[in-house]
């Protein structure tokens, strides 16, 4: 007991003498000497591969990213292609959803019921894309950002739908009785049949390797860091503490995908849907409280999108930033949902298809555009938008707290929070890569989960631009790969969602619930 | 109930739902007593959450000190009691030890009623495999025992099948019972 006391004693000691606030000195300057060295790695090396990646072309004032277009042409192509399914299928995927063509008494062992599915689904879309995304996408491509978030989210519904519906049809079972899914096995075993063997292990492989990297940048270094800007901002932590809030959030990671302890992961499972009810209660509180402002704030939204006053670029800088926003948020096209949703137990494939193709709707069209109103009401974004004031999760936060002061302590609560799962997840997507490409061996797993903690550290310690920049390329890259199999796999998906539609009205499925 | 009703216990079910990865227990026999020993990993997982907890606490403590402070003392404290609180919720199953007692001739897991080792009539082992959408999914295993009135319990039930094959042999040895193997295959 002793020696625990002495522990305590030194430790408080240690953060509140005069001795500890002479070395914060020093402690700053290494922690931004290592910021500053990780930062210009990153520039040196991957600097090509960002550049590559968000390869521009000039339209009107603008340069406009190659890669926003791929997405935005793929999730039209789809709509299109699956006769705008998003829309008219919406219904059937609701009922799906609410349990209508599962029969109540054949449940199975560890089938989750739709109510769960629905919470899991649901607070998967909230994070912190919702928060920090849209504060960055608004305070570079202003209110009319939003326009095109919303359009995004509502096309991207179709892209959505088809790749989870491609992840469950080619999953497979490892040797370890692991079920395993995603594009990789898609674009390889997909193409196979195609007769396109050697395309689609060139793309398997391409988007693995860029889903490591996503997994490390956007699923991780990214969400350490804005958890530490959101500390920083509610509590006025200084930035250099950055390396403990890195250190206990690495330390229970560690402990869920290392550890393998299945508790602390379904304990945060079941902490993250209220996370999100939270999130969105306080955001009606906004909306409601300022009610009268609602209608001021969406003209700005649709003004803004086609005027792009104050943006650089006009109208097209405002469509870019609500575009990539848009797909940070909702990773629609990208192909990690299809990872997530491979795992489910179904027959149907394509049940599970038409349940994700809620997800953008409820992430991109309804919560983002709740914190678009949030932000825009709250009149603190104002131009010339340049992201040189406030941005991403800082300034999502000062608007939520221009209404109420309590606010800002609630929504750090929900981003540490949204940031350890959103890290979980990433993890599970990374890992899933990692063992495409290397196998199944502890040894080489252990060495995943390592790497990963590690730059959950640096990511909440380094102040960046170059690596927020290498994330964003790393996620945005997955979609090429991702997307080119996607071509060549559609009239898979369209069959299958045939098939059932045919089987739904002939009865052959079964209704149970009215 | 009428002593000629039957009632039908499904042996190939498993007991719990969930289930860790990594080995969480070894049986230890000595003598007359048979005890399920936690393992070091398994302990050291659970003490992640009692140090982040007693740290983040530590820091709240010391943040008390300053005024301005307090609202990122209430914050980290409320977070060190919630994950060193879970901590010691987690740790508890492991320092409490079932044991299988010749002497007292009694199987205690300080959870169900205690079992007469007369009344065991089988070992058995169950396969699972436990499923997340935010994790791998892997493969686990039961060790239960079945009592003569229709009693299943679980003894142990982790993801490391050699070891739980050889728990179970040295314990169906020391219990004289049979040991059933109800693995099967699972399609997913």
């Amino acid at each position: 007991m002793n020696k625990i006391r002495e522990t305590m004693l030194g430790l408080m000691l240690a953060f509140s003498t005069s001795a500890f606030a002479e070395e914060a000195g020093s402690f700053k300057e290494s922690v931004a000497s290592f910021s500053s060295f990780v930062d210009g790695f990153f520039s040196d090396y991957t600097g090509w591969f960002v550049s590559l990646i968000f390869k521009s072309v000039p339209v009107g004032e603008a340069n406009f990213p190659l890669i926003v277009g791929w997405l935005l042409f793929a999730a039209f192509i789809f709509t299109l292609y699956f006769g705008f399914v998003q829309f008219r299928q919406a219904g059937l995927a609701i009922n799906i959803v609410k349990g209508k063509y599962t029969d109540p008494n054949a449940k199975e062992d560890g089938e989750v019921s739709h109510f769960q599915a629905l919470t899991t689904a649901l607070s998967g879309t909230v994070g912190l894309g919702n928060i920090a995304g849209v504060g960055a996408a608004l305070a570079i491509g202003g209110p009319g950002a939003t326009f095109w978030m919303i359009l995004c989210g509502l096309l991207g519904m179709a892209s959505k739908f088809c790749e989870c519906t491609l992840g469950v049809k080619y999953r497979t079972v490892l040797p370890s009785g692991a079920v395993s899914g995603g594009p990789m096995y898609y674009l390889s075993q997909g193409l196979k049949e195609k007769g396109l063997g050697g395309l689609g292990k060139i793309l398997a492989v391409g988007f693995a390797l860029m889903c490591i990297l996503a997994a490390l940048g956007a699923g991780n270094m990214f969400q350490a860091n804005q958890a530490h800007a959101m500390l920083s901002y509610a509590f006025n932590v200084p930035s250099e503490f950055g390396v403990i809030t890195g250190v206990v959030l690495a330390a229970l990671v560690f402990s869920v995908i290392v550890g393998g302890m299945p508790s602390i992961a379904s304990v945060t499972e079941k902490i993250v849907p209220w996370m999100a009810a939270l999130y969105i209660g306080m955001a009606l509180i906004v909306i409601i409280a300022n009610i009268g402002q609602v209608g001021a704030a969406f003209s700005a939204i649709f003004e803004g999108a086609f005027t792009g006053a104050g943006v650089a670029g006009g109208f097209i800088g405002a469509l870019i930033q609500g575009l990539k926003r848009a797909t940070f948020s909702n990773e629609a096209g990208v192909g990690s949902a299809a990872i997530a949703h491979s795992a489910v137990k179904t027959k149907e494939p394509i049940t599970e298809g038409l349940v994700s193709l809620l997800e953008p709707f409820v992430d991109t069209v309804v919560i983002c555009t709740m914190t678009a109103l949030v932000i825009t009401i709250a009149g603190l974004n104002v131009g010339p938008y340049d992201g040189s004031g406030l941005t991403g999760v800082t300034l999502t936060a000062a608007s939520f707290t221009a209404t109420a002061g309590i606010f800002k302590y609630l929504l750090a609560l929900a981003v540490v929070l949204f940031a350890f799962s959103t890290m979980i997840s990433w993890s599970y997507y990374g890992l899933k890569s990692w063992t495409y490409l290397f196998g199944e061996s502890k040894g080489s797993e252990l060495a995943f989960k390592i790497l990963f903690c590690i730059f959950v550290v640096i990511g909440a310690t380094i102040q960046f631009s170059a690596v927020i920049d290498f994330s964003d390329a790393a996620l945005f890259a997955m979609s090429i790969f991702n997307i080119i199999g996607l071509y060549f796999l559609m009239p898979v998906v369209k069959k299958e969602l045939h098939s059932f539609i045919a089987r739904v009205k002939s009865g052959e499925i079964k209704a149970y619930k009215k | 109930m009428n002593e000629n009703d039957s009632c039908i216990v499904n042996l190939e079910r498993t007991i719990l739902k969930n289930g860790p990865e990594f080995l969480s227990h070894k049986l230890v026999i000595k003598g007359d007593l048979a005890y399920l020993k936690p393992t070091i990993s398994a302990m050291s997982f659970c003490m992640i959450y009692i140090v982040v907890g007693v740290f983040l606490f530590g820091l709240a403590v010391s943040l008390l000190r300053m005024p301005d402070r307090y609202d990122l003392a209430v914050f980290l404290g409320g977070f060190g009691i919630a994950i060193g609180t879970f901590g010691i919720a987690l740790i508890q199953p492991f320092l409490r030890r079932s044991r299988f007692d010749k002497t007292t001739n009694c199987f205690d897991n300080h959870k169900d009623h205690n079992v007469t080792l007369e009344h065991i009539v089988s070992l058995q082992i169950n396969n699972k495999v436990i499923q997340s959408k935010h994790g791998l999914s892997y493969g686990c295993f039961e060790l239960n025992l079945l009592t003569q009135h229709g009693r299943r319990i679980n003894i142990l039930n982790h993801g490391d099948e050699q070891q739980l094959l050889h728990d179970a042999e040295l314990l169906g040895i020391f219990l004289d019972v049979e040991v059933k193997d109800y693995r099967r295959e699972i399609i997913l």
